[in-house]
């Protein structure tokens, strides 16, 4: 009790997420044959290379009391603008193919974030806005044409499938181990570096961080610029995981980056959160999603549907804990007439 | 000696309208300046042209003698003027330490172990406890306050502008909020107070400047003028008498009689009558539990002891619809969190808790009786708008207040429980709000009215009923009560005869 007491809300979170992830195992492991295995982790390791960097752009914009539904979109555009570049340009440094992919998605998450922070337009609205219109470019790139996978150089379909280090049977191959080192330095500057204080400040009290000299609009635009980045990053994970890229790629990551991120305890009204949680978030969401799949009791129809339910449940124990804490500070407080 | 901070000649309009005229102020260091003025009168606009959130259409403000551009809140701290107000403005997800350094400028690298000794040593400063680990949001109003001071000071506050602070503080907060604000002033600091509680003004201020309609009218050393003054200069004419007490209009028949009513660890053995036409006033400090009595009896809060007749027969009253359908009437001393719907017009806010009555047979909102209402009461409150159909958060505090009480009054109630009925508003309004409160008792209404304002309580209150930390001490007439006996009570230091 002593020990729960005296850690940081935050650090509780992870811990439960952490037990839930693991309760999550269990259940599967005893209902299913064969399941735990190291490929069960390759495969979840892999698909969560892509989402978690999703989740950490589309965190550092909740954090700031936006939204970013444009996140799909642009995933999809970077991976295709990308293939389409290397398969012209074969010989190209893959440092400056990775460099492209993260101007582009910047680039994009820019046009965001001047829109939102300062022609002062809900992000909901504009990222509805560039998620059709930022699709509608990839269509009309394309050109109805797709990438595949011939078209690519070897070394970077190799990329995500390179073994780097295992543990036990676990084997963290480079895609997910890029990403995991992303989602680290991230966190690291989220809780180190002055600038990312303002994040929070931004989305805790609007308000008060202006007053406290913030500007706010360029910490919103930052945000937005971030998420394209990460969504940039995104893309090129994209491309070399799949290889071929048609116009729907990233379709639907939108809604899968913010279930990630709220599941991982991000405050969807701001403020509060981490990418570390978002980044369990998205472990566990793809952890429900492989696991049904494979789980003869849920039907392909119900699969959705519980997935769902299991996301609505851990919004609602969010909002429990918190309405909870709250009340817990109010009789501590003591001040009410 | 140069003024620290100096406006020239400021004005500011904000299309038409002039919120600030030729305004001229001199900010010396060491000295607590107080600035008054009826809401309205240009006081927000001032301290937002001194902080740098707006700039002055005409004329200069000066730092130390030479003329600046603020142009934002950025450069004013920059410049070593810094705001905090009524409602503080701190992040409720962040802690302490991160709070009191959200404004640092300088540094990549949070160096946490040294920006917490230093929140510390600020913290001790100004003589608080407090760890500075917390998180924002559950420390009390008074602790958020002295987390905004100590960021003021962290960026060496040459000029520390406090607006209304001391308006949701109980007394000894309060008292100890001026002690800190004196001791700033003794270190040097130029201190603004802006406050609407006039003894406070004269207990603190140095100097002390009104203000009214945009104008300056006078700055004067506090020992060169008094109380009615500074009044009639805020008003601009002489108010009727605000702080007397009207004749009780107050009937032989009970209307409501309570018996030891309790909630289990709030309050407990609270019994009292109130005759219909009687002004019953609710006295007491910050803690002593008069709203929890309120929300029992308007249904919000589960009693876990004790009676209630009312009209004659038992109540048992477990929702506020039940209350409001029994005649009973609950005007939240909270306008922003539970009085107004501040985003919607002033025509709907008055109507919304009897929507039923504007029901045309086809179930539609008849928007003519609708507005005839809301005109009607517009005049018979004067509530100062162009028409009814602006956004109620856009008028002053005082017109907000009395659109929730033109809210309530629209239900024809039988008990009218107000809470705190003029916290944050200014005089000319106080007066008309008690004078709402006995034309409504007058025409056989009854009214509960809880007040930390104890001029207030005197001015109202037939008889008035004395909490302390959940207990009742006494009930006293009015002719029997002053403000000290009120006190002594309130803060136990004469105990329940």
């Amino acid at each position: 009790m002593g020990l729960i007491s005296r850690l940081s809300p935050a650090a509780l979170r992870i811990i439960a997420l952490l037990a839930v992830l693991a309760i999550v195992v269990i259940f599967f492991a005893v209902q299913i044959e064969g399941y735990l295995n190291g490929r069960l982790f390759n495969r979840i390791s892999s698909s969560v290379a892509i989402m978690a960097l999703i989740a950490t752009g589309q965190t550092l914009v909740i954090l700031t009391r936006n939204i970013d539904l444009s996140v799909g979109s642009m995933v999809g555009f970077a991976a295709f603008a990308t293939g389409s570049i290397i398969t012209n340009n074969p010989d190209l440094n893959p440092l400056l193919l990775v460099l492209y992919a993260a101007v582009v998605g910047t680039a994009f998450g820019m046009v965001n974030g001047a829109l939102v922070a300062y022609a002062r337009v809900p992000s909901i609205i504009v990222t509805l806005a560039t998620m059709a219109l930022y699709r509608s470019f990839l269509v009309e790139y394309s050109d109805a044409k797709s990438i595949t996978t011939s078209g690519l150089p070897a070394w970077l379909t190799d990329f995500p499938n390179m073994p780097v280090f295992s543990i036990g049977a676990m084997e963290f191959r480079a895609g997910f181990t890029a990403s995991l080192a992303v989602v680290i330095i991230v966190h690291l500057c989220l809780t180190r570096l002055r600038p990312a204080r303002a994040l929070f400040a931004v989305g805790s009290n609007p308000e008060a961080a202006e007053m406290a000299g913030i500007d706010a609009k360029r910490v919103v635009f930052a945000a937005f610029a971030l998420s394209g980045l990460m969504a940039g990053l995104a893309g090129f994970m994209f491309l070399a995981r799949f290889g071929t890229i048609t116009v729907v790629a990233g379709l639907g990551f939108e809604l899968k980056s913010v279930a990630s991120s709220v599941v991982g305890g991000v405050n969807i009204f701001g403020g509060s959160g981490s990418v570390i949680g978002a980044f369990l978030g998205a472990i566990l969401v793809d952890l429900l999603e492989t696991s049904l799949v494979r789980w003869a009791v849920v039907s392909e129809f119900w699969r959705e549907a519980v997935l769902g339910a299991l996301i609505l449940a851990a919004v609602a124990t969010d909002t429990i804990l918190s309405r909870r804490l709250t009340r817990l500070r109010a009789t501590k407080k003591g001040d009410a007439k | 000696m140069n003024p620290v901070l100096a406006l020239r000649a400021v004005s500011k309009n904000f299309g038409m309208t002039a919120a600030l005229t030729d305004m001229t102020l001199e900010l010396f260091p060491g000295e607590v300046h107080a600035i008054v003025g009826e809401n309205g009168a240009g006081k927000s606009t001032m301290i937002k042209i001194m902080t740098g959130i707006h700039q002055p259409s005409a004329g200069t403000v000066e730092v130390d003698g030479a003329p600046v551009v603020l142009s934002g809140s950025k450069a004013a701290r920059l410049r070593g003027v810094a705001a905090i107000y009524q409602e503080p403005m701190v992040f409720p997800d962040l802690d302490v330490t991160e709070n009191i350094f959200i404004s640092a400028t300088s540094g990549l690298l949070l160096n946490r172990p040294a920006m917490r000794r230093r929140a510390r040593e600020l913290i001790a400063r100004i003589g608080m406890t407090l760890d500075v680990d917390r998180i924002a949001s559950g420390l009390s109003l008074a602790e958020q306050q002295a987390v905004e001071i100590a960021r003021a000071l962290s960026q060496d506050v040459r000029v520390l502008i406090m607006d209304e602070p001391t308006a949701s503080l109980s007394a000894h907060e309060a008292s100890e909020l001026r002690r800190i604000a004196r001791a700033l002033a003794a270190d040097g600091v130029s201190v603004v107070y802006i406050s609407h509680r006039l003894e406070e003004v004269f207990e603190l201020a140095n100097r002390v400047s009104v203000i009214r309609d945009g104008k300056h009218i006078s700055t004067k050393g506090i020992a060169d003028t008094n109380p009615q003054t500074l009044i009639a200069e805020m008003v601009g004419r002489e108010v009727g008498n605000y702080f007397t007490k009207m004749p009780s209009t107050a009937t032989s028949e009970t209307l409501i009689s309570v018996q030891g009513l309790s909630v289990d660890g709030v309050f407990e053995n609270i019994s009292f009558d109130i005759k219909r036409g009687e002004v019953l006033a609710m006295a007491g400090l910050i803690g002593a539990r008069r709203t929890d009595v309120a929300l029992a009896l308007f249904g919000m809060l589960k009693t876990s002891a004790g009676q209630v007749t009312y009209k004659g027969q038992p109540l048992q009253i477990t929702s506020s619809r039940q209350a409001i359908d029994a005649g009973i009437a609950y005007v939240s001393e909270d306008r922003r969190k539970m009085g107004l719907a501040m985003a919607l017009p002033i025509r709907w806010n008055i109507t919304l808790a009897t929507l039923q009555k504007y029901l045309s047979p086809m179930g539609l909102i008849n928007t003519g009786a609708e507005v005839a209402t809301a005109w009607d009461y517009k005049k018979k409150l004067n509530i100062r708008t162009p028409n009814t159909d602006i956004a109620v958060g856009l008028l002053s505090g005082g017109n907000q207040q009395k659109v929730m009480l033109a809210k309530w009054l629209n239900m024809a109630p039988d008990l009218l429980i107000v809470d705190e009925p003029t916290r944050g508003i200014d005089v000319g309004a106080k007066a008309e709000v008690h004078a709402l409160i006995r034309a409504f008792t007058a025409a056989g209404g009854t009214a509960l009215v809880i007040s930390s304002d104890l001029p207030e309580v005197l001015a109202l209150g037939d008889r008035i009923l004395v909490m302390r930390e959940g207990r009742q001490m006494a009930i006293i007439n009015h002719e029997d009560a002053s403000q000290e006996s009120i006190m002594a009570l309130a803060t136990g230091q004469k105990d329940a005869a």
